[in-house]
């Protein structure tokens, strides 16, 4: 009898967890079907319609995503310039970021002080960053240039434009990213402090030096959190708009006019929502194909533990 | 470095004079240490840059170099910046967006992490994956259709765009993770007595899941606060009322209605940043965590 009842209020108990289960998931749950999966799914029908925000979206198949393929002479531009500021800004954090890590993955005193100082740009509101930029490299009066002027004497050239110049307008937002290039620093640095001691004690009686160490040790282990930040990189590097719209408007030349900052524009002042939601899908497939394609590098990542 | 001692065959072909181990740690600990030293002056230069241009005169900041410190400080700037500004109403604003982002972050992380790590239901897996994947999301490919319907639901013009999706887990997948982890942690033993003395689940919830996670709770307020202070983009395109600005919104106004004077740019910028830095300063050890734990752990 009393096994039965145990057993039984068992049950009860099973099923009412399944029944807790979704009331304790449900504001998040809600949230995906109200502020996520709909959306998405909206955001796809209206690809494929024209609508202004006014009246009811009309449905006219591609012809959005041919006009802006073959069509339109923001688009191709807008994708080449935040391609550029991806290709260039990714490797680059990822370098100063490791390199920072390897410079305080060292059994130095003050690690912990270093390590905030590096880390605190990351801190800062965008906003505030990026005028304080402006400051830095303008042109006529700023601190980079006025230190770079003995340079300038000596090469016999023109001081550098900097965001003011489209050629180098890119650049110099790529530059001054690598200013909180500590942020992944932080999460290096972690993962190398995770490495066993035995393994560098192993390669010292070996007879490695310090830089063999590195790079047949600490580099390799720290694959994992190099790809993380890799493919982390490549989704925020593709939705770069803030440091634009606030530093050079998108110029000069519309040489820093990003794919975010067009879309924004499509949507914000010209309230062309089926073109914008195709641009916001072209975006999504592309960050899909790269990140597919750095999930195939994965075999390259070395998981410490399970190796067999 | 240990090798050094066992080869000394090798080390009779150097040049060098023999230094001991001691000597050479000491060389190169020094060398390192100024490395790191200038490296860091040049990550702090730009905040020192800033503290002193906020503080000189429009006449000082045009001969750059030459005057690296103010001759009086120009504590004035700041003054400026915040009284040619309603500056109090863009502060409180953002306090009250902050707060209630928290609020609302916090009511619907812990709940669903305790969903996801102690609550077996139908789907939970497949519904765990689908959070995840969230992450990977560029959030333009959903703003176009919210746009739309706050829009039609008549909230654009309004703040609730930016608040109310807080309290449904909108772009907190990250927390909810970080949450069930630590929920994970709590040995089941204690879940299971509380069952057996007759508590509910709401009741384990509330009384020794959260007090036993205080840590996570504090890391995910610190993030939630430095991301909606410091957030532009959201405020950008839902708070078309000036009365509802925030201080990046203000700042933004600023730097258009200054244009040229960096001065006062730097002042109202510092202004903006220093809660944060404050708040990072006084917490470094859970950001630090907190973000570890997105690198290794994610």
């Amino acid at each position: 009898m009393v096994t039965v009842k145990k057993q039984s209020s068992l049950t009860a108990l099973k099923r009412q967890e399944k029944r807790l289960g979704y009331v304790f998931a449900s504001p998040w749950l809600i949230g995906l079907f109200v502020f996520g999966a709909f959306p998405m799914l909206a955001s796809f029908y209206l690809s494929f319609t024209t609508y202004n925000m006014v009246g009811v979206p009309r449905f006219i198949g591609l012809t959005n995503y041919r006009i802006l393929l073959f069509n339109d002479n923001l688009f191709w531009p807008s994708l080449w310039n935040t391609l550029y500021h991806v290709m260039l800004s990714v490797p680059l954090g990822l370098v100063v970021g490791i390199a920072l890590a390897l410079l305080l993955n060292t059994k130095i005193r003050g690690m912990g002080f270093y390590r905030t100082l590096f880390y605190l740009p990351n801190v800062v509101s965008v906003v505030a960053l990026s005028l304080l930029w402006l400051w830095l490299f303008q042109p006529s009066f700023g601190i980079i240039n006025q230190v770079l002027d003995p340079v300038y004497r000596l090469l016999n050239m023109e001081p550098l434009g900097w965001y003011r110049d489209a050629r180098l307008s890119k650049l110099t937002l790529i530059l001054m990213g690598l200013w909180t290039a500590g942020g992944s620093m932080i999460i290096y640095l972690a993962q190398m402090q995770d490495i066993p001691f035995e393994l560098y004690e192993a390669a010292s009686i070996d007879g490695a030096n310090a830089l063999q160490k590195t790079t047949r040790i600490t580099l390799p282990l720290m694959t994992p959190s190099i790809f993380f930040n890799f493919i982390m990189g490549i989704i925020g590097g593709f939705q770069v708009f803030t440091i634009a719209y606030i530093m050079t408007g998108g110029g000069p030349s519309r040489s820093t006019y990003y794919f975010a900052y067009y879309l924004f524009d499509k949507m914000i002042h010209d309230n062309n929502m089926g073109s914008a939601s195709a641009m916001a899908w072209i975006l999504l497939l592309i960050t899909l194909v790269l990140t597919m394609l750095a999930l195939s590098l994965n075999r390259f990542v070395f998981y410490l533990g399970e190796q067999k | 470095m240990v090798s050094d001692t066992e080869r000394p065959l090798k080390q009779e072909h150097t040049e060098l004079p023999k230094l001991t181990m001691k000597q050479r740690r000491l060389i190169k600990n020094s060398i390192l240490h100024l490395v790191l030293v200038s490296l860091s002056a040049l990550f702090m230069f730009p905040f020192f840059w800033m503290l002193t241009t906020a503080l000189k005169t429009p006449a000082e900041l045009l001969r750059g170099t030459e005057v690296l410190l103010p001759a009086t400080p120009q504590w004035q700037n700041f003054r400026i910046a915040v009284t040619q500004v309603p500056f109090i109403l863009y502060l409180s604003n953002s306090l009250l967006l902050v707060s209630l982002s928290i609020a609302g972050t916090l009511f619907s992380t812990t709940l669903s992490a305790y969903a996801f790590a102690k609550l077996s239901w139908p789907g939970r897996d497949t519904f765990f994956i689908v959070m995840l994947a969230t992450m990977m999301i560029p959030i333009q490919v959903i703003l176009i259709p919210s746009y739309i319907l706050y829009a039609q639901i008549g909230w654009l013009g309004t703040r609730l765009p930016l608040i109310v999706p807080f309290f449904f887990g909108g772009g907190s997948a990250f927390y909810i993770f970080l949450l069930r982890q630590f929920f994970k942690g709590i040995p089941r033993e204690l879940t299971e007595s509380a069952i057996m003395d007759g508590a509910g689940h709401f009741r384990i919830f509330w009384n020794i899941m959260l007090p036993l996670t205080k840590p996570a709770l504090i890391t995910i307020t610190l993030f939630t606060f430095m991301f909606v202070w410091n957030d532009y983009f959201g405020p950008l395109i839902y708070l078309s009322n000036p009365d509802h600005w925030t201080l990046a919104l203000g700042l933004r106004a600023f730097q258009n209605q200054y244009s040229g004077r960096f001065d006062l740019m730097m002042a109202a910028a510092i202004l903006v940043m220093l809660p944060t830095l404050v708040i990072f300063f006084l917490a470094q050890r859970q950001f630090i965590e907190g973000i570890t734990f997105t690198g290794i752990k994610g």
